[in-house]
């Protein structure tokens, strides 16, 4: 069973970053779960999800020991840096993450300028897919291709069509940038 | 392959995939996903769907709809619930089939907005005055809370009962894999008002004039609901020395925590009850006679059905009697299997003491 944690400020994209692993999971034939945390949220507060796939059935939904941990700003980094399983990565936006990020020696952290590589796509809003990309590829459960798919699936399901060469597009940089 | 369904919005279309005529409700946190889901979705097909001014009127309001015959439903968590009351114990006395869901946030009074079974003993012992009873089934993964929302309207029916989904803040707000089925449509039940005089048969506000009758039949119905509604979900009890139980959220973190224990060669096994009325105590007749103690999990203070596992433990089997049952209670929130292994090694270190 793996456990990914999605966090950032509210906007980035973080519980939509979160579905899409879900999607990819279930396109790939396993199970997931995909949980957001609910209750006293804060406008421009942090807001975060914890998606779980197992090949057979995952338990509790619920955060526990994560994999990996998207954090895409300091808030993000601070609150879950803890939490990482040993030997699990932190996976931080590195133009927003200016925290000192080197607190243990028992983690990975990878550093993604994902901004930098939305922006450089032309679209600041696909920071999320930047971000899933170098999760998948940091993962290692999917191929690139298995994860295209899954994502282009969920988004095509939603109407989302036209911006299919974009997504594919975001996804690849991120994949390519671990 | 189904695709990724928020739980809320899974019950709110398995209502209309049944055959809900009408639904009435009031929004609260963390329900309020089933009606807003409801108010797009339930005129697309031709229901009625209506934001009743407060709880208590939404439920008047499900009442007078099911005495035409219409399928019914009403959701809402916690507090909601218990405005509610005076009108599900009308619905009880007139014995009119209808569906409630009750999405539990933890805590009483206004409570909170975290996920919890802190609604056990109401939703299950009772239903509001009088010696009635609900039917409650409770869900533990999105698919399941899809199927007992669309079987309940049937349920109902068949027994003129109440039926009450009982899930929790964190089922209704998570996403998972879920399939829906055919969408069926459904005639008016037959015995329904029409507001046509000249056809409509008179039918006591009351019991009618016939108390002991009246007493007689329920007493009959509740008979026939817990011989045949009992269901229940369980595995590894023949040699089992500890037993968790664990409905919703918890049951299915159990099953997961004792099948995990299990490939560690622990001998414990587990119950994870989808009926809480009636309670499912023929669970019960396949445990190891040497079980060294039952273990209610459940996500709330002190507990609520870890008195029904001591009252139905204690039932069956030669020497259950005197098997402890102890309460590991989670807190608000979504259980851990942390949380439980450890409190699963002060148990069995004698660190925790038993409830019963």
């Amino acid at each position: 069973m793996k456990e990914v944690v999605f966090a950032g400020f509210g906007g980035q994209g973080v519980l939509t970053a979160g579905l899409v692993l879900a999607q990819i999971a279930l396109f790939n034939d396993k199970k997931a779960t995909w949980i957001p945390e609910y209750g006293a949220a804060m406008r421009g507060g942090t807001s975060n999800c914890t998606v779980k796939y197992d090949p057979e059935e995952v338990g509790s939904p619920g955060q526990e020991e994560p994999d990996l941990v998207m954090a895409l700003n300091n808030p993000s980094f601070t609150k879950f840096v803890n939490i990482v399983k040993p030997g699990g990565y932190m996976l931080v936006n590195s133009d927003l993450v200016t925290v000192d990020t080197d607190l243990r020696d028992d983690i990975t952290v990878l550093k993604i300028p994902g901004s930098t590589i939305s922006d450089g796509l032309g679209s600041s809003k696909a920071l999320n897919i930047v971000m899933v990309g170098a999760m998948i590829k940091a993962m290692g459960d999917f191929t690139k291709e298995e994860a295209i798919a899954g994502m282009n699936d969920m988004f095509a399901k939603k109407g989302k069509n036209d911006f299919e060469m974009q997504n594919v597009r975001a996804f690849e940089a991120g994949y390519e940038a671990v | 392959m189904g695709d990724m369904v928020k739980g809320n919005v899974a019950m709110g279309e398995a209502a209309i995939r049944a055959g809900m005529h009408m639904y009435a409700g009031y929004p609260i946190t963390p329900s309020t996903e089933i009606m807003e889901y409801l108010s797009w979705r339930a005129p697309q097909e031709d229901r009625v769907f209506i934001q009743a001014e407060s709880e208590m009127a939404a439920m008047k309001m499900v009442y007078g709809a099911a005495a035409t015959g219409a399928r019914v439903l009403t959701a809402s968590s916690g507090l909601g619930i218990s405005c509610k009351q005076e009108g599900v114990s009308y619905m009880n006395m007139a014995q009119y089939p209808g569906v409630m869901i009750n999405v539990v946030r933890y805590g009483d009074g206004l409570g909170s907005l975290m996920s919890g079974q802190t609604d056990y003993l109401r939703e299950v012992k009772g239903a509001g005055n009088g010696d009635a009873r609900m039917i409650v089934l409770s869900p533990s993964s999105v698919q399941e809370a899809y199927d007992l929302v669309y079987e309940a309207f049937d349920i109902s029916q068949k027994y003129k009962s109440l039926v009450m989904i009982l899930t929790e803040g964190g089922l209704g707000q998570m996403m998972e894999e879920c399939e829906y089925s055919e969408m069926k449509t459904v005639p008016f039940a037959s015995w329904g008002y029409t507001g046509d005089r000249s056809k409509d048969e008179y039918r006591p506000m009351g019991m009618g004039a016939d108390v002991y009758a009246h007493a007689l039949e329920m007493a009959a119905k509740r008979v026939t609901i817990k011989e045949e509604m009992q269901r229940w979900e369980s595995g590894f009890l023949d040699d089992a020395e500890y037993v968790m139980l664990g409905y919703g959220l918890p049951g299915r973190a159990i099953k997961s925590y004792v099948k995990a224990r299990r490939a560690e060669g622990e001998k414990i096994g587990y119950i994870r009850p989808i009926s809480l009325w009636p309670f499912p105590e023929k669970a019960f007749k396949g445990i190891n006679p040497g079980v060294k103690g039952f273990i209610s999990v459940e996500t709330s203070d002190d507990g609520g059905m870890v008195e029904d596992v001591a009252l139905y433990g204690k039932k069956y089997g030669s020497g259950f009697e005197k098997v402890p049952v102890y309460g590991l209670f989670c807190p608000p929130g979504i259980p851990t299997l942390r949380f439980i292994g450890e409190k699963f090694e002060d148990i069995k270190s004698g660190k925790m003491k038993e409830v019963f």
